[in-house]
């Protein structure tokens, strides 16, 4: 009952994104943030290559005696383990925030790789900008100005969101 | 964009900070405290096994003492039965400690932690949490070793005196759960490294900063890299190997047990297989360290940063190959200890290529003899000296005379006590006022040095001359023509000891009472990696509350 009410919302405030952000004229400022991923996926092959070479070392000394279980259940695992967390890290990497301005709106899109996108929308006239050191997060940026504080760049370095504070008030001081 | 975490408290009460952090720099914080208190405990452990050779026969570690009531009669005559087991359990605890609790965690968890994310651009590690669990299942680890020292052991006693490399039969055959606690200290430290190093892996891989690519990446990060790779590919082996042991031990198996058709040979195998590359993971962040340090108080930049590199790499790659030259005396065909011989001494090659890059970065430098410094060139010149008798023992034949030797025992501890923990002392007085804000004070941090130079060369320099006559190491006692060098070995190890004692001092005095440090980069411009643009310390930690106007009103004139 209950999630079916917030899914209702959710949808509401979809459509209500949608319904502003579709528009012929040109947006002031446009930037899609993503957490940077330095590693290609042909790195990620070298990575478990070499990871599984180093492994048959010991291993193939074994090949036929029962000592090889001893080592071959632990030497599986953290490959396995070193596998899923590379992954992971790229699956995490994949959280996207959509930034538009316009001169009477400003919206955002965050598209979360587990769980369902969230929309924000403001004018940009009464939004606000706060930074604060927090356990986690250091120059954590939230803006308030819509319906609910949200936050902005939170996976950035700590300069980089500083850098995109300075240049979305910039842009929003212009318009 | 996920509603704000609006009730995150910006200043964090001491308990979530320290105890529940997810902050790659409080982690790195608490890895160097509690290496530090593990070190202590564990330097302790030498000043009391120091104090008994310091004189031929056995004066302090006796029978008498495990029941002083009992045997008060015979302790007022001044009668000592020798205590061999309390004299192994120490060498047993300090090995132990010192090479998985205290060298690995400072320099690879507390600094790699600290410093190799600011360093490659990374917001934090890659898995904040994974970090903090890995820290959390070193502590535990920590604490099964410790209980490891004061359980029933073997011989009726408390403890296990095995040696730290556990060598089966005696480990399968050591009495009580002493040793079962080792074995799952060993457990628990290894896969939290082994979690540590995957967050590593990632970070350093997957996180890096546009533009960082891995020819950029400082030389500290990339060590950082190279011991987690070690990491990853030896503790998984060591993992299976001390499993086998515990089961040999509790399940009846015979996997090192002759009886039942096993081989006490394979667990050595085994055992060095990991052990090699483990001393690689103890001095490889090292290098990483010294590297930034010579370079800033050359004030030039490194020489030859790709072969510095690919040196380590090379380091790295063979030390898992190399891992029999520590058993050349179990019998082993004349063909495998050619091969071991010869792959040990290419090891002299990558070290070398890293050695003479440091002088050559010294080169027509302005040289600047602060604190960091000194410890790097006491490094540099110690560590060579730790080599230069490395590749004596490397030879087969040679190794015959020397092996279990005190001539081993200098070596080991010229690479490691002088190398590794040089490169601690080495780090924290390069990023003590990073890490605090507080910078130490300069005759301190040198007093120090002094002290600890002289008091490790005056230790363990006159153990070659020993190993050259032959007294064999993990003894008690010793016949009287060995006295002369083992006394002076002793005052050193108590002159080293007051160093240590003298450090803790400067530490607690500068973290509360040293001068502040405003200065980002306070090492001039040539400490030029990304942590020197931050703040001191970087900025949440020195987050200032604005006086509240209730402060100000509170004393009315």
């Amino acid at each position: 009952m209950n999630s079916h009410t917030e899914l209702e919302k959710a949808e509401a405030e979809a459509l209500a994104f949608f319904a502003a952000t579709d528009r012929s004229d040109p947006p002031l400022f446009k930037q899609v943030i993503r957490p940077h991923r330095s590693l290609p996926i042909r790195g990620f092959v070298w990575i478990i290559g070499i990871t599984c070479i180093g492994f048959l070392i010991p291993l193939l000394a074994f090949i036929g005696s029962k000592v090889l279980w001893g080592l071959l259940i632990p030497s599986c695992s953290t490959l396995f383990a070193l596998w899923y967390f590379i992954q992971r890290s790229y699956r995490d990497g994949e959280i996207t925030e959509i930034i538009t301005l316009w001169p009477d709106l400003l919206a955002i899109h965050r598209v979360n790789p587990k769980g369902r996108d969230q929309y924000w929308q403001a004018n940009p006239h009464w939004v606000q900008f706060h930074i604060k050191d927090t356990t986690k997060i250091e120059g954590y940026l939230t803006l308030t100005g819509g319906n609910r504080e949200i936050e902005l760049g939170a996976f950035l370095t700590p300069a980089q969101r500083l850098d995109l504070r300075r240049q979305l008030e910039k842009a929003i001081r212009l318009g | 964009m996920a509603d704000a975490a609006t009730h995150d408290h910006a200043r964090p009460g001491f308990f979530t900070r320290w105890f529940m952090s997810t902050n790659h720099k409080d982690i790195g914080i608490l890895y160097l405290f509690v290496a530090g208190a593990l070190g202590f405990v564990s330097v302790c452990f030498t000043v009391y096994m120091r104090l008994e050779l310091m004189e031929p026969g056995v004066q302090y570690m006796c029978m008498e003492n495990l029941d002083k009531v009992a045997n008060a009669a015979a302790l007022a005559a001044g009668e000592c039965t020798p205590n061999g087991h309390l004299w192994n359990v120490l060498i047993t605890g300090h090995g132990i400690l010192m090479m998985f609790f205290v060298v690995i965690p400072a320099l690879f968890g507390g600094f790699g932690n600290y410093f190799m994310p600011l360093m490659i651009g990374a917001p934090d590690m890659a898995f904040p949490r994974m970090n903090n669990l890995s820290f959390w299942m070193y502590f535990t680890g920590a604490t099964l070793a410790v209980l490891s020292i004061i359980t029933p052991g073997g011989n009726d006693q408390m403890g296990s005196g095995v040696g730290w490399v556990l060598y089966a039969p005696l480990s399968t055959r050591e009495g009580g759960m002493s040793m079962d606690f080792a074995i799952f200290a060993v457990h628990v430290s290894g896969a939290s490294s082994i979690l540590g190093a995957i967050n590593m892996i990632t970070t350093f891989l997957n996180m890096r900063a546009p533009g960082m690519t891995l020819h950029k990446v400082p030389l500290f990060a990339w060590s950082i890299f190279v011991t987690a790779f070690l990491i990853l590919l030896s503790l998984p082996v060591l993992a299976g190997a001390i499993t086998m042991l515990l089961t040999d031990r509790n399940f009846g198996t015979t996997f090192f047990d002759p009886a039942g058709g096993g081989d006490p040979i394979l667990y050595q195998h085994l055992l060095w297989f990991f052990g090699h590359p483990e001393v690689y993971m103890i001095i490889v962040p090292g290098f990483g360290i010294v590297s930034h340090i010579i370079s800033t108080f050359s004030r030039k930049p490194i020489f030859g940063y790709l072969p510095m590199v690919y040196a380590m790499v090379a380091i790295g790659a063979l030390g898992f190959v190399v891992w029999a030259h520590h058993m050349y005396t179990v019998g082993m065909s004349l063909t495998q200890q050619s091969y071991f011989m010869l792959a040990t001494m290419v090891i002299a090659v990558p070290t070398g290529i890293k050695i003479f890059s440091w002088i050559a970065t010294m080169w027509g430098g302005s040289i600047e003899m602060k604190t960091p410094m000194l410890w790097a060139f006491g490094f540099l010149f110690l560590f060579t000296v730790g080599g230069v008798t490395g590749i004596v023992l490397s030879q087969a034949g040679v190794d015959r005379a020397y092996h279990d030797t005190y001539y081993v025992v200098a070596h080991f501890h010229y690479v490691m006590s002088l190398g590794a923990v040089f490169c601690i002392f080495a780090g924290i007085y390069y990023w003590f006022a990073k890490m605090s804000g507080r910078q130490y004070p300069e005759w301190a941090g040198k007093l120090h040095f002094w002290m600890m130079f002289i008091g490790a060369n005056v230790t363990f320099f006159p153990q070659h001359f020993l190993g050259r006559q032959g007294m064999p190491r993990r003894y008690i006692d010793y016949p009287e023509q060995f006295a002369y060098w083992n006394e002076i070995s002793s005052y050193g190890a108590f002159l080293s000891f007051a160093s240590f004692v003298f450090f803790i001092g400067i530490v607690f005095y500068s973290l509360i009472w040293g001068k502040k440090e405003t200065n980002p980069a306070y090492w001039g411009e040539h400490a030029d990696t990304l942590e020197w643009t931050l703040s001191n310390p970087p900025p949440e930690h020195t987050f200032e509350i604005l006086p509240k106007q209730s402060e100000w009103d509170k004393n009315p004139h």
